[in-house]
């Protein structure tokens, strides 16, 4: 992985197959967040859902999360959060999302961070999903994913993977 | 040329790493050198050196909050939102390097 032979550097602190969700039916930005919220309440990643979920919306009001290329990260910095999480949903449907180019999504990245003094280890491993994000040709491969276990082998390559 | 950035984001969490991973790309794929801070959750990384500043023939700010400018006096600074340099890192780049030589 790009941070070296760390073995705890695993995408594996903060997300798993059950933090997965695939083919959504869901048709709204307010619909999805509520399932992948439901998946990090349901992974005991959250001590106060509400809070957490107010923490995302306001983040949504601060500037687009959506990035382009049919994929937005929505993130909230809670007092909320018990644990740094991804939570990570696919759409059958487009749904509508703020972004740079006002284009709907179909692949959705929720990122649960901690208040206060976070696991630098934890942000390590967004920071490193952040820098996967940046390139184009792995938005290709997101929108490609046909299984959790892929979408975790997809999220532990690095970002020097890729060459756009 | 020689390049230093910084990036910097609402929460400091994703879009501030994603800026930098373009940043650094685009850079280095038309043949530029470049440093780039960012200021995220976990406060500074990769902070950029006087030495570094002071090679740079242009600063690219990636912010979407305020940040000190100090360091950067009597510097070509161009500043811009970290959204930009998601969409066009490349055109950035090359537009510093058309007015530097313009």
């Amino acid at each position: 992985m790009a941070e070296g032979t760390s073995q705890e550097f695993n995408i594996s602190n903060v997300i798993d197959e059950e933090l997965i969700a695939l083919d959504l039916d869901v048709s709204s930005k307010e619909e999805m967040l509520t399932r992948l919220t439901d998946l990090l309440e349901e992974q005991g990643k959250l001590n106060d859902r509400k809070s957490f979920f107010d923490d995302v919306l306001w983040r949504e009001e601060q500037g687009p999360t959506g990035i382009g290329m049919g994929v937005a990260i929505p993130h909230g910095k809670s007092s909320g959060v018990n644990q740094t999480a991804l939570a990570i949903g696919t759409s059958k449907n487009p749904i509508e999302w703020e972004s740079l180019e006002d284009e709907a999504v179909t692949v959705v990245i929720l990122f649960a961070v901690t208040d206060g003094d976070s696991n630098v280890l934890h942000i390590k491993l967004l920071q490193h999903v952040a820098m996967l994000l940046a390139h184009e040709s792995f938005a290709e491969k997101l929108h490609a994913v046909k299984t959790p276990a892929e979408m975790l082998a997809l999220l532990e390559s690095s970002p020097d993977d890729y060459d756009d | 040329m020689k390049l230093v950035g910084v990036c910097a984001c609402t929460s400091g969490i994703a879009h501030t790493y994603m800026a930098k991973e373009k940043l650094v790309k685009a850079a280095q794929s038309l043949g530029h050198e470049i440093h780039v801070e960012t200021q995220g959750t976990i406060g500074v990384e990769d902070e950029l050196t006087p030495e570094e500043i002071a090679e740079a023939d242009a600063v690219i700010l990636a912010v979407d909050i305020k940040i000190d400018h100090s360091r950067f006096e009597g510097k070509r600074v161009m500043e811009v939102p970290t959204s930009v340099v998601l969409k066009a890192s490349k055109q950035i780049i090359n537009k510093i390097e058309e007015s530097l030589n313009a």
